[in-house]
C-alpha cells in the first residue's frame, strides 16, 4: 500500500501535532473553585499561606485549612464536592481531569478534621482513579458520598 | 537553551545530594504520632443512593456498602468492625458537614440535527431552563462540554466535539449569559453515553452536555 518511509513520516507528523497539545494541557489549569466560605479559611499554595473567600479558584496541590469557626464548600472541575468542618486540612494532592486523554486521578489527603465528600465524573469514569488518604488509611470509592473525622493529636 | 539544561541538571545534583533535606523532606513521616480516623459511607444528600467504599491500610480491608456503615482506625491497626451508624449519630457528627457542600450540579444535554451543525428544536428550548440554574449557584460556572460517536478518530472527534460546544456556547451568551461564566471543552469519543464498540454510528452519544454548578 504505502511505502514504509511513508508510514514513518506519517506517524512523525501525527505525533508532532500531538505532543504540543498535550503539552500546553499539562500547564496549570484550575482544578475547581470554593462556592462557600465562612470563618476562618485559608489556602496553602506554594508554602504560603492566604485566607480564602469564596469564588476564589483552587489548584492542584492546593491545601485548604480552616481555623475554630472555618468552614469551606468546593466544587472541582469533574463536578467532586468537598466540604471541610472546623479546624480541619485537607490537600488536593492530584487533580487531573483530561477524559479526552485518558487522564483521570484525583487524590485527596485529608491530615485532620472534618471532611465530606460528593463522587463526581472523574469516580464514575474510573473508580480506581480515586482515593482519599488519611494519616493512617486509604478510602477506594464506589460512587456517592462518603465523610470522615481524623484527629491526629 | 544551555542555561536551562544546567539549571535542570543542577537540580537534579542538588536533589542527589540532600535526599534528606530539601527535595527529600516531603517523603519523611513523622514517626509515632497517634492518628483515628472514622469513615462513613453516607447516602448521597440529592437522591438517597447509597455507593461502597473501601477503607485500607497495611493491616487490613473494610468494605463500606449499607448507609452510614462507618468503621474506626486507630492508629496501624486494621480498620475496626463495620458498623451502622443511627440517622441521629451521621446528623450529629456530619450534620452541619454535609450542610457545608455546595449545591449539586445542574446538567443538560442537547442533541443535533442528522448529520448537521444545528440542534434539535428541542435541544434549543433549554436555553431559557440553563440560564435560570445558572442563578441558583454562588459564583456559578457553565461548562460546554462536547462528545462523539466512535465513528472518526480520536483526535478528529475530540475537534468535532469542541466545534459542537463552541456552536452551544454562543447560543447561551446571545441569550445573555455572561461570556466570562462560560468554558467550552470536549471529551471527544471519550465519554460515550451509549457505550459502544470503535467506529459505531450512534446518534445518542452525539452530544453537548450543560453542566452548571
Amino acid at each position: 500500500m504505502f511505502p514504509p518511509r511513508c508510514l514513518v513520516a506519517g506517524a512523525l507528523v501525527v505525533v508532532l501535532t500531538i505532543v504540543p497539545a498535550l503539552a500546553s494541557a499539562a500547564e496549570p489549569a484550575a482544578a475547581g473553585r470554593i462556592k462557600l466560605a465562612s470563618g476562618a479559611v485559608f489556602v496553602v499554595r506554594a508554602n504560603a499561606v492566604v485566607p480564602a473567600v469564596a469564588g476564589q479558584v483552587l489548584f492542584e496541590a492546593d491545601t485548604l485549612r480552616t481555623g475554630a469557626d472555618g468552614r469551606v464548600g468546593i466544587t472541582l472541575n469533574d463536578d467532586t464536592r468537598v466540604s471541610l468542618g472546623p479546624g480541619s486540612e485537607a490537600r488536593l494532592a492530584q487533580f487531573v481531569y483530561a477524559p479526552a486523554e485518558g487522564r483521570l486521578s484525583l487524590v485527596l489527603n485529608i491530615v485532620h478534621g472534618l471532611v465530606a465528600y460528593v463522587s463526581g465524573r472523574i469516580a464514575k469514569l474510573s473508580p480506581d482513579a480515586v482515593k482519599l488518604e488519611t494519616p493512617n488509611a486509604i478510602v477506594g470509592v464506589r460512587g456517592t458520598t462518603l465523610a470522615l473525622r481524623v484527629d491526629a493529636q | 537553551m544551555n542555561g536551562r539544561r544546567h539549571l535542570v541538571a543542577l537540580t537534579i545534583a542538588a536533589c542527589a545530594a540532600g535526599s534528606l533535606s530539601a527535595c527529600g523532606r516531603s517523603r519523611v513521616h513523622t514517626p509515632e504520632r497517634p492518628h483515628d480516623s472514622t469513615v462513613a459511607l453516607l447516602p448521597d444528600p440529592d437522591d438517597g443512593v447509597v455507593g461502597k467504599a473501601v477503607v485500607t491500610n497495611a493491616s487490613g480491608t473494610a468494605d463500606l456498602a449499607a448507609a452510614r456503615a462507618s468503621t474506626r482506625v486507630q492508629n496501624n491497626q486494621a480498620p475496626g468492625t463495620v458498623t451502622a451508624l443511627s440517622e441521629g449519630e451521621a446528623q450529629a457528627l456530619f450534620g452541619d458537614l454535609l450542610a457545608t457542600l455546595p449545591p449539586k450540579s445542574h446538567h443538560f444535554t442537547l442533541y443535533f440535527e442528522f448529520e448537521s451543525d444545528e440542534l434539535t428544536a428541542e435541544s434549543r428550548a433549554l436555553v431559557p431552563a440553563v440560564l435560570r440554574a445558572v442563578m441558583d449557584f454562588p459564583f456559578p460556572e457553565v461548562v460546554v462540554i462536547g462528545h462523539t460517536d466512535t465513528t472518526g478518530t480520536p483526535i478528529s472527534n475530540v475537534e468535532l466535539g469542541l466545534k459542537r460546544a463552541s456552536t452551544v456556547r454562543k447560543l447561551l451568551v446571545d441569550a445573555g449569559l455572561k461570556a466570562s461564566l462560560v468554558e467550552v471543552t470536549s471529551h471527544g469519543e471519550a465519554d460515550l453515553l451509549v457505550p459502544t464498540a470503535d467506529e459505531t454510528f450512534e446518534p445518542r452519544n452525539r452530544r453537548v452536555e450543560i453542566s452548571v454548578r
